[in-house]
Formats: C-alpha cells, structure tokens, sequence
C-alpha cells in the first residue's frame, strides 16, 4: 500500500527562515554595538580629552592624513539602516489590531509570567525607539563633526536633549540586554545539559547586564549634563584637547 | 483551620441565544487534600447540577481537565486547593471552542493540527511483523519518549500569547511532535520535508521564544530546548535551501 | 432525523477500538469511530506498567516463548479463559509490539552489558547480551515465569494510544469525539448500527453501519473507588445489555488492583513491584513471602490484593484518616530508577500525595480495576447472539482473560484483538452474511424511542430537597458495589446487594433532574446512564451471587474452593425486555478441548475440587504428545490445540527470536 508523504506541492518558502534569521542577527549586531557605543560615550568619565580622542578616532584623524567626518555619517547611515531592518522585521511580532493587541494585554495581565512580561516590555521599548532614535540618529547623521566633549554636552543640555537621551537609554538598554537573553533562550545558546538552570542564569546575567548599563549610561548622562550645565554659557565652543592648545589660547580662554 | 472557598466560575452555554458569559460565584468548604476535582464535582453534585467541566482520568495524565486557574492555564484534577488562595476564577482554555462553561474542545483542534503537520511515522514500507523489529539505540528510544509525553492538554497554547493572538499558529504541541517525528530513527522524512510543515510563521518562526510554553506545560516537556533546536535546524534548512528533485 | 451509513461502525476510541479501526481502514471498508473524549483521552492512556509479548529479548526474558506466555496466561486466569483465544493472544502479542515499534512506539531497549536491578528485595548485576542490544527490552511482571511485559517508563498506554490515535489520523479514519452511542439498532437477530447521541448538542441520529464494533472498555465507575477513569461506564457493555438479545460474559469476574494510592483511587504501576517494589505493613515488615514464599510481592493481582487484605484484616494495615492501607516501597530501586522508569508514579505521588516516592513510601490499597467480564463474544469478536455486533478490549468477554487477568496482558490484549477483529470485521461485512438490508424504518423506531426517554427525563419533576437525585442514587450503586460486592464475596452480603441494586433500578427509572435542556447537560447524561450502570451492577451482583466457588479475582468466603467440577463455566447474563433483574445463563468451558488441563496455579490458595474429565484430559494430552514426539512443533500444536488455522492469514507465521537466529533455525 502507499504510505502518505508530504504533500510536494506545498508553498514553503526559505523567507520566513531567512527573515527571522535577520530579525535575531540584526538585533544582535544593533544590541553589541550598544555595548561599544555605551563604551565610546562613558569615555567622558574618563576625560574629555579621552572622549575627544575617542570621536576623532572615528573620523580617521589618527590614521589618515585628514579627519573625514563622513565616515561617521557613513556609519550612521549603516546603522540607521539596520536598526529599520530590524524594526520592520520585529514589526511582524506586534500586535497587529485591538483585538490582537487587547488579547495580548489581558493575557499578559492574567498570566503573570516574567517571560511574557519581558516580551511586553520588548514591545514598549521597541514602540518607543521607533520615536525616539531617528532623532538622534538624525542628528548624528547631519552633523558627525559636533561630537565631542563639549559638543554632546552642549547638545545634551543647552541643545534640550538630555529627556530624550534620558528615554532613550531607558528603552535601548532594557531592550538589548533582554533582546540578548531572548537570542540566547531563542536559538538556544549556552544551553549546556540543564537548560533549567543555563536558563536563570542567563535571566540574571541579564538583569545584571540592565542594571550596569544603566548605572554607567545614567553616570556618563549626568556627566554631560553636569558639563553642558558649566558650558552652557560658552555653547557652541569646540573642544580643543589639551595637548592642542597653544599658551596664546589658554591666554585667551582666560 | 478549613477555609470557604469562593469559586468564581466562568459559565456560558453559547448554543443558548438567551445565555451571556458571565463569572458565577460558588462557595464551599476546603477540606483536606481537596483538589478541583473533588471541588467542581463537589459543586455540580450540590449547586449547579448542569457545571459543564471535562476529567477523564482524573490522574493527571490524559490532560482532559486543562483550564485557566487563576489566571494560568493548567490541569485542574491535580491542582490543590491548597495552592490557590480562598477566591480564585476558573476559565474555560481560550483559543480552542467553547462547548459550555469550562469544557472546550481540544479534540478537534488537535486532530486538525495533526492532520496540519502529519505528526505520524512515515514508512517507506510496512515492517514484517513475524521478523525482529529494528534496533534502536537505547539513549535514542529514551529521548524519542520524553518527546512522546505530550498529553494534547492545550495548556501550552493557552499560556503562548502568539497562539492567542494569530490563528493557525501550531503552538509548542506542534513543534515539539515535529521534533520527536524527526528525532525517531524509524521516521524517514528529512529536514526538507520537516521545514515544509513548519518553517514559516504559523510553525516554529512564528514562536516569539516566551517559554510560557515551557513554564506551565504539566508534563514538564523540554520545550525551551526543543523549540530552540527545531529553530535551529529549520533555520538552517531554510539557508541552505536545496530541494529535492 | 438523520440517518447516515457506514460498512464499520467503532464505538470507542482507545487502543482496541482505534487498531480494529485501522484493520477494518486497511481493508478498503468505511469506518466511523465514536468516542465520549477525544480518542487520545481515553482510558488506555493511563496504562502505566506495558504489554506482555514473548519477544525474549531481556536477559531475564531469555527462553520465553508462546507456550510460556499462554501457560501464564492461563494459569493468571485460573482456568477460566477461553485456550483457543489465549493461545492465539500469545502468537499475535510479539507481532502487535512489533508494529507498534515500526509505528514510533519508543519502547525501551536492552543495553547492552551490565546493569543492576532489584530482584526480591536485592541488588543483582544483570548482564545483557550484545546481540540483543537495541531490541525490545522487558520487565518483571506479576504471574509471569520470564521478564516479558515490554514497556515505555511507565507510559506505555500513553504512548501506545499515541501511536494508534495518530496512525488512525494518517489513515483518515474519522473520529467524532463527543459522541455516544445510546442504543444498538437492530431487529432481534442482526445488529445494524446505533443511536448517536451529540453530546454537545445533544442531537440524536442513526448510524446504520454492517458492522457494529463495541470497544467502550470497562465499567469500574460502579464502584465508588476504582483506578478507572470517569468515563469508564460501562455504557458500551450496557446498550448490549439492552438489546435483550447479546449475552454479557463473566460480570462478576472484576480485578482489584493491590496498588491504588489512597484515598484517590489513582493507580501506580505493577511495574513497581515488577521492577523490585515491596509492599510492606504498618511495622514496615515486608509481609508478602510469608503468604507467598515463592512469588511474594509478583504472584498475579487476584492474590496479592487477597493477601493484602488478609494482613489489613490481622491488623496490621496502617491506620490514617483516609481509611485503612499498606505501604508500597519503591524507594528500595533508588532515585535515578524512579526518575527514568517510573516517573509517572514519581508525579502522580508528587502531586496527589505531596511525597517523593524516592524517600517516602507511598500508601496503596486494593482497588477496583479491571472487567474480565464483558459483551461475550466468540474467538472473532463476534457475538454468537446477535449477528453483526463485535466487542473488543476490555469492554469484551472474548475471553482471553478468564477470572483474573495478568498485569500487562490488558494492553496486549486490546491490540492483539484489534489486529484480529478488524479482519474478522472485515471478513465479515465482506461476506454474504455481513450484507446488509439497511432499514431506515427500524432506525426512526429506534432513534424515537431514545428520544421519548430523554424527554420522560426531562418531563419528570425536579428532585425536591433530601427526595432521591441522580448523584444520591448513585453513591448508594457505588456503596453497596463497594460493600458487597469487593475483593471478598458472600452469599448474605451478595443478597443484600441484589436487594438493594433492585430497589436502586427501579428508583433511578423515575428520578427528575433539575437542569431540563438536552445539549450539553451533564445531569441528564447522569440520568440516564444511571440506570444502565444499574443493570451492570445487577448482573456483576447477581453473578456472584449464583458463582458459589472461587476463581481468580471472585472470592466467596462462603465458598473457598475453586470447584472445576461444578463451575468450569463461564456466566452468561442477558436483560429479557422489561424485566426488572438479569437472568443467568452458562456456557461450559470445555476440559476435554483444554490444551491445558486445570491444576494448580503456583501461587494462592490450593483448594481445588476437581473435574472428572481433568485426568482423562491429562492422558490423552500425553499420548498425543508422545505420538507425535520428533514431528516438530507445528504437527503437535495442531493436535494439542489447532490456533492457527482459525487466525486470519496473514497473521499466522512464526515469530522470529534472536535465539532463532543463533540456532539457524530454518525460517
């Protein structure tokens, strides 16, 4: 007798494997360049002339033979546009009407379980970078050469900036670090022979990851802050590291 | 000290055109050792004799009596009293059809879903029954049964938000009975037959990893590894992309 | 009203019901099943322990064969089953395993090489053989000579209904869950469907099908406490009952397990003590080998579960607010044992005892079971009264079981006889006999008549408050059920039951209900199946009653022997239309076509009166023995007890062992 196979004529498309594989990698790319991101913007705890070598760097002054502010609009761009990939294809998981997104509400309400709880807060951080990073993006696109010590103070005080940087490191470092251990439980990474316990831990690295994120973007926040509060009357004045500044400048600055 | 329960039960009847859903309060004493078992029979034998509810082995194991107790989906004829406090609500299992009250039918829906992804062993021919069965590892034939434990409860589709939110979404019941089909040796379909049944959005790119699945399914099934490891093959098929001719 | 045609009609979904659907599906025939749950609810699923077959695999199985199996088997039934079909079981059971496994049954297998195991109350080294290695492993059961009950853990039924309930999807046999089957239509002689109940909706229809199968399982719910599962009522076995026509066989044979926990009734696995699990008494003394030397805790489950009343009754049970019990200790096999083989029980212990079988030992009493008893039918599954209606399973007197059935041979018998009665079915509807001259007029009558019933149900006054309801009137069946008709029998208690069984039937025909809609009302359903339960009742009471002797699991305190002179026959109990009590029949089991003759069991009791023909029997089994001594084992088996001719075709070869392989043996 003939035994029932799968039906060849199917529509099975590799899409939805390649899609979902981009949503994870793309969000993994965007979650570990926050990582670096958050490394370049603490260096003002370091120094300002830290932070300043650390912007310059970008544009090539250490090893070509002219700064090339482009490059980081380049950058931006790139970045822009893998943070629209990613948010188009995580747009698929939203919900998609009232009804969908009251079932998932009161369903999330009733259940009272973390991991769906998280994929709420996903979805709240995800709907607000939608808002608030094209912003900074789009500043950072148009004018790459005003990042610097004083430069991102100003902008972040004088320049208004500071409630939306404030949100914004909210939103990306609570949606990186628990995009991260869903990558991990997703694809199941690290998993080891007791998925159980690899499971809690990674939730506690996580937690861990969101506490130290915040720690050092609310630091380096307030720093600027701090600074574009001292510099606000002089707003607009580029940095000029130490080591640059002739004794007739200094004369001057005083 | 025993307490006084208050059950607040969802009851509606929707081939009745007069009856509304609605939550009834049902009051009756904790005893010892009282499961909701005892407890909803406890109720239809003394209060509301027409209580539509499902147990059929009582014991935990053919996962009739799966519904939301106290918000989470799980098996009511082991679930203790104890455990809950004095008032709680019992719902009947959402995605699935209401028959009446708490009583859903899973049946079809997992006869369907069956049917959907062809969770059978397929056979390139029928064994010869009088000759020795084919061997099989030891450690494979253990694994192959822990995939087996399933008992089609419904509690992992009522705990996964993807399933509520998008119909046709197999859920972790259907992805895990395509991970055991392809880890049996005796199964003879491969990765490209597999990801036809589940590599899109209603199948396993559609589960967004909330492990709801996972945390409340009765039988403890590895569904976090599982899904991971389906997630993984199908991806990989789907990269490669080589169909047969 | 509508009326629908199939060649097949199964009602029932579990293990019997779905592998005869499937046979029936193979052969070209439309097959309809019912089932009340979904089929993979049903109560097959909570088989924990696994299915007996020969297959000789397991160092401890090594030298089983069918002989081996069907001299247990008849020995567990205390020579009360029918030889012809235990000698078939035990050449069909090694094939039912084998496709099961090439239908994903994971069953476990042997290791090869080294492994420990508790073996009366000790830690033994086995040591596997490495040509077994990958096969089809075994475990200890009770009233077997070899290791032979294959097994998942202790999801054998699970996974075995798995495999069915999905092979019967791939095969797009339909299933309509939900649904009952209320009456049998037929005109006296032939059956010719049912009346369908839509137990959602609560319509009632016709299906008239050639074939009518009954695989409804047991009816243990007429106890108060038993391992059933709620649904198992008899009702299959009941509308049989109705017809006036069918013949019920053996009600009174009914098991008790020894080890139900308690006070829920829930069963933990045979498997327990089969894997070296000990029972013990209120002292912790370990009491089995002193009633039972040889096979203590392993001796089959009518003796044990006597045993362990005996001792309760000394005194020596355990005390506690949920009634008497012993202690089930299964902590002797060691956590990783528990956690890989039995973690069913270790969940069940877990949630409905709050212990961890692997510190604790769990309280367990004898409990209500399994239905030996059941729609009398003949080697084919057919009914010798009414033409055209088959049982199969447990719902069944096929009679493979006799008094009392061996753990792990329930599960082999459902798809052992499903695999058989799916071709006779199909045999049948294909032949001259099974043609069929549906008559839609006799289906209107029948479908009428139910539903005249139902609305007498519903027209009768609402139970007035402390006045008889279906739920009071139930507990007084399940009270005297319990009281009097147990693990121990008496003529007083059995009269008294019959009393008050009487008195019962005749109040649940007049009870009201207080919810009067026909879809989805579970008190109505109460309702009228009450008094079928009733009647079952009354023929398991009454047949015990009338049995003065005992046998397997019917034990008359009154009537200790087991009297072969007397009683080697089986009951036949029939419902003549409007009588208010059964009438009793018997059907001699026959010494002189016995292959082999009554004796004593190895285990038990040894208080036999015997039957004359017995020794005459014995001589004539000799010498044929020792005519055909050298003609090989085909020549003799024809002689001694000819099975094979009267299996289906396909199912008649030999089945292949490793120990064959090893020999060379011609294949």
């Amino acid at each position: 007798m003939t035994l029932p196979r799968p039906c060849a004529a199917s529509a099975a498309s590799p899409w939805p494997a390649r899609l979902d594989l981009l949503q994870s990698l793309s969000g993994l790319a965007l979650a570990l360049f926050m990582w670096l991101h958050m490394g370049f913007v603490s260096a003002i705890l370091i120094s300002a002339d830290f932070a300043w070598a650390v912007a310059r760097f970008f544009e090539g002054y250490f090893f070509l033979p002219r700064p090339q502010a482009w490059l980081v609009t380049a950058f931006v761009a790139s970045i822009a546009l893998l943070f629209a990939l990613h948010a188009l294809l995580a747009l698929r998981r939203f919900p998609a009407d009232w009804r969908q997104y009251r079932i998932a509400a009161r369903h999330g309400s009733r259940l009272r379980h973390g991991d769906t709880m998280l994929w709420f807060v996903q979805v709240a951080t995800g709907f607000a970078m939608f808002f608030l990073a094209p912003v900074h993006l789009y500043a950072m696109f148009m004018h790459p050469d005003l990042i610097g010590p004083y430069e991102s103070a100003d902008r972040v005080w004088t320049g208004g900036f500071w409630p939306l940087y404030l949100a914004l490191l909210f939103a990306v470092e609570v949606h990186g670090s628990v995009g991260l251990y869903r990558l991990a439980v997703k694809w199941g990474w690290f998993e080891g022979r007791d998925a159980r316990t690899t499971r809690r831990r990674l939730k506690l690295a996580m937690w861990g990851l969101i506490a130290f994120l915040l720690t050092l973007g609310l630091t380096t926040l307030l720093a600027e802050i701090r600074m574009g509060i001292e510099h606000a009357p002089r707003a607009g004045e580029r940095y000029v590291p130490t080591w640059q500044r002739s004794p007739t400048a200094v004369e001057e600055a005083r | 000290m025993s307490r006084r329960l208050k059950i607040s039960i969802f009851r509606h009847n929707p081939r009745d055109p007069r009856s509304v859903p609605r939550l009834v309060d049902y009051e009756l004493d904790e005893r010892p050792g009282m499961t909701l078992f005892i407890a909803l029979n406890a109720i239809r034998d003394t209060q509301a004799p027409d209580l539509n509810f499902d147990f059929v082995c009582r014991a935990g194991v053919c996962g009739a009596c799966a519904m939301v107790i106290d918000g989470r989906p799980g098996l009511a004829c082991r679930t203790l009293t104890s455990t809950l406090p004095a008032a709680f609500s019992l719902y009947p299992l959402p995605v699935f059809r209401l028959v009446a009250d708490l009583s859903v039918d899973t049946g079809s829906w997992m006869r369907e879903l069956a049917e959907r992804l062809q969770t059978w062993v397929h056979l390139d021919a029928e064994p010869d029954l009088d000759r020795l069965e084919a061997r099989m590892e030891p450690a494979l034939a253990e694994a192959v049964y822990e995939l087996d434990r399933c008992i089609e409860c419904g509690c992992c589709i009522a705990a996964c938000a993807t399933a509520q939110m998008r119909e046709g979404f197999v859920g972790a019941v259907g992805l895990v009975k395509i991970a055991r089909f392809r880890l049996d040796s005796a199964d003879t379909r491969d990765d490209a037959d597999f990801y036809e049944l589940v590599g899109n959005d209603e199948g396993i790119f559609g589960c967004m990893s909330l492990l709801a699945c996972n945390d409340l399914c009765p039988k403890e099934l590895p569904l976090q590894t599982q899904l991971a490891w389906l997630r993984r093959k199908m991806a990989g098929q789907g990269v490669r992309w080589l169909r047969r001719g | 009203m509508r009326i629908e045609y199939t060649d097949v009609l199964v009602v029932g979904g579990g293990l019997a019901g779905l592998r005869t659907a499937v046979g029936a599906a193979r052969r070209r025939l439309r097959v309809e099943v019912l089932s009340l749950v979904p089929a993979k609810r049903s109560h097959s699923v909570a088989a924990q322990g696994g299915m007996q077959a020969s297959l000789g695999n397991a160092f401890k199985g090594m030298g089983d064969n069918e002989d081996v199996h069907f001299g247990d088997t008849v020995r567990g039934s205390d020579w009360g089953c029918d030889q012809l079909v235990a000698r078939m079981f035990a050449h069909m059971a090694p094939k039912a395993v084998r496709e099961l496994a090439a239908w994903g049954v994971p069953w476990n297998r042997v290791q090869r090489g080294a492994h420990e195991v508790v073996i009366n109350g000790e830690r033994v080294t086995l040591t596997e053989r490495d040509e077994a290695h990958g096969l089809i492993t075994a475990r200890d059961f009770g009233g077997t000579r070899k290791w032979r009950t294959c097994y998942t853990a202790d999801g054998t039924g699970h996974t075995m209904l798995y495999a069915l309930g999905d092979r019967a999807v791939a095969e797009g046999i339909p299933v309509r869950d939900r649904s009952e089957a209320v009456a049998l239509i037929h005109d006296g002689g032939r059956c010719q469907g049912a009346v369908v109940r839509d137990l959602e909706t609560g319509e009632l229809y016709a299906i008239l099908a050639a074939a009518t199968v009954i695989a409804t399982g047991g009816f243990g719910r007429i106890w108060g406490i038993s391992t059933n599962a709620i649904i198992n009522e008899g009702m299959g076995a009941a509308i049989a009952l109705e017809t006036g026509v069918a013949r019920l066989g053996n009600m009174e044979a009914v098991q008790f397990h020894p080890t139900a926990i308690v006070p829920a009734g829930i069963l933990v696995t045979e498997g327990c003590r089969g894997d070296g699990g000990l029972l013990r008494d209120v002292d912790g003394h370990r009491f089995m080998p002193d009633y039972e030397p040889e096979k203590a805790e392993l001796a089959s489950r009518d003796v044990v579960s006597r045993r362990m009343a005996e001792h309760m009754r000394r005194g020596k049970g355990v005390k506690s607010a949920a009634g008497e019990h012993l202690w089930l200790d299964i902590a002797v096999l060691g956590a990783a044992h528990i956690d890989h083989k039995l973690r069913e029980v270790k969940d069940i212990c877990r949630h409905f005892l709050g212990i961890d079988p692997a510190r604790d030992w769990i309280p367990v009493r004898p409990t209500q079971h399994y239905s030996m008893g059941g729609i009398r039918t003949d080697h084919r599954g057919e009914s010798p009264a009414l033409r055209g209606l088959f049982a199969v399973g447990e719902a069944a007197c096929w009679d493979l079981h006799g008094f009392n059935r061996l753990g792990g041979n329930s599960l082999a018998e459902t798809v052992v006889a499903g695999m058989l009665v799916g071709e006779h079915v199909a045999d049948f509807v294909e032949s001259h006999a099974g043609a069929l001259q549906f008559s839609p007029g006799l289906a209107r009558d029948f479908v009428g008549r139910e539903r005249a019933a139902l609305e007498a149900i519903t027209a009768r006054p609402a139970p007035a408050p402390g006045a008889d309801n279906v739920a009071s009137l139930r507990r007084g069946m399940e009270a005297t059920m319990t009281e009097h008709v147990g693990l121990f029998r008496n003529e007083a208690g059995l009269r008294t039951a019959v009393a008050t069984l009487v008195d019962l039937h005749a109040r649940a025909q007049r009870v009201g209900i207080a919810s009067r809609h026909l879809d989805a009302n579970p008190e109505l359903v109460a309702a009228y199946r009450l008094p079928r339960m009733l009647a079952l009742a009354l023929c398991a009471a009454q047949g015990a009653l009338e049995r003065r002797e005992s046998r397997g699991a019917h034990a008359r305190e009154d009537y200790p022997a087991r009297n072969d002179r007397d009683w080697l026959r089986r009951t036949l109990a029939w419902w003549p239309v409007g009588a208010a009590t059964p009438v009793l029949e018997y059907e001699p089991i026959r010494v002189e076509s016995m292959e082999l003759p009554p004796g004593f069991r190895g285990y038990g009791t040894r208080n036999i009166v015997e039957h004359p023909a017995t020794a005459l029997r014995e001589a004539e089994l000799e010498s044929i023995r020792a005519r055909l001594e050298g003609a090989g084992g085909a020549p003799l088996q024809a002689a001694l007890l000819d099975f094979r001719a009267r299996l289906p075709e396909r199912y008649r070869g030999d089945n292949e062992r490793i120990a064959d392989i090893e020999e060379g043996a011609p294949r």
